[in-house]
């Protein structure tokens, strides 16, 4: 089996899985007595957040690792999590202000977490526009890792932008210090819903790379 | 109060769906790519 056919096989599992989650969080997760409703798009929204998180980090991981070893692999690696990466970050940046305009009554607003996530999502755009407006493949792949890094430094700001400026967006409820701040049927939906995520990403980023294998356009 | 739960449902049903779209429109492209590729 190639690559690409496990990263397809990956995909599927994972979006069944995704339906799985899908019951679970409007079936059998309770409805939270402030928000009501809409606090169950939580449950995409986080997940999908970490998984556009995931897929920056890797590109700024493996775009240190091309400018060490000079290894086209980590820069087709790069160039298939920025593009997985900007489909997360879709979801993210749509869920987000259907979440928001109900609790907030507003779609968007120009505070720090919510700033630092736009840039995330240009950097994403930009590091996918560099790729394809740089031929040379020569010049591509450390053009293309300057960016990568520079939106890996962007990750932390990102996290601790609630702690270091005044914004709406909550707190971090489970990536944080203490326990995670959920009742435990909440819980376990998130955590499921961040592993369906991640298993999304690893079967996307299969096939993306697959993709890119064999030619000089990764 | 009713009338609240069914509009907070309203943005999570479109949430959901719009999730649903996105995921399952790059499952979809990407399969074309692949499909084109060996074509």
């Amino acid at each position: 089996m190639t690559l690409a056919q496990r990263g397809r096989w990956t995909t599927i599992g994972a979006l069944v899985l995704l339906a799985g989650i899908y019951v679970r969080a409007l079936r059998y997760t309770p409805v939270e007595a402030h928000q009501g409703l809409a606090q169950k798009i939580f449950y995409l929204h986080v997940p999908a957040a970490w998984s556009a998180m995931l897929s920056m980090g890797f590109v700024g991981l493996a775009s240190i690792l091309y400018l060490l070893l000079k290894d086209m692999r980590y820069d087709r690696f790069a160039a298939a999590s920025a593009e997985v990466g900007t489909v997360f970050c879709c979801v993210m940046l749509t869920t987000g202000p259907l979440w928001a305009r109900p609790i907030w009554n507003t779609w968007w607003t120009w505070d720090a977490r919510l700033t630092l996530t736009l840039m995330l999502f240009f950097l994403f755009i930009g590091y996918l526009v560099l790729r394809g407006a740089v031929t040379d493949p020569s010049l591509r792949p450390r053009y293309s890792a300057v960016v990568g890094i520079c939106g890996l430094t962007l990750l932390p700001f990102i996290h601790l932008s609630v702690y270091l400026f005044r914004t709406l967006h909550p707190m971090p409820i489970v990536l944080k210090p203490s326990a995670p701040s959920l009742p435990a049927p909440m819980l376990v939906t998130l955590l499921l819903s961040f592993g369906v995520f991640t298993l999304l990403y690893i079967g996307f980023v299969m096939q993306r790379y697959a993709l890119g294998e064999g030619t000089s356009d990764a | 109060m009713p009338e609240q739960v069914v509009q907070t449902g309203g943005y999570m049903i479109a949430a959901y769906i719009v999730t649903a779209v996105i995921l399952l429109a790059y499952t979809i492209i990407l399969a074309r790519r692949i499909g084109k590729r060996h074509d």
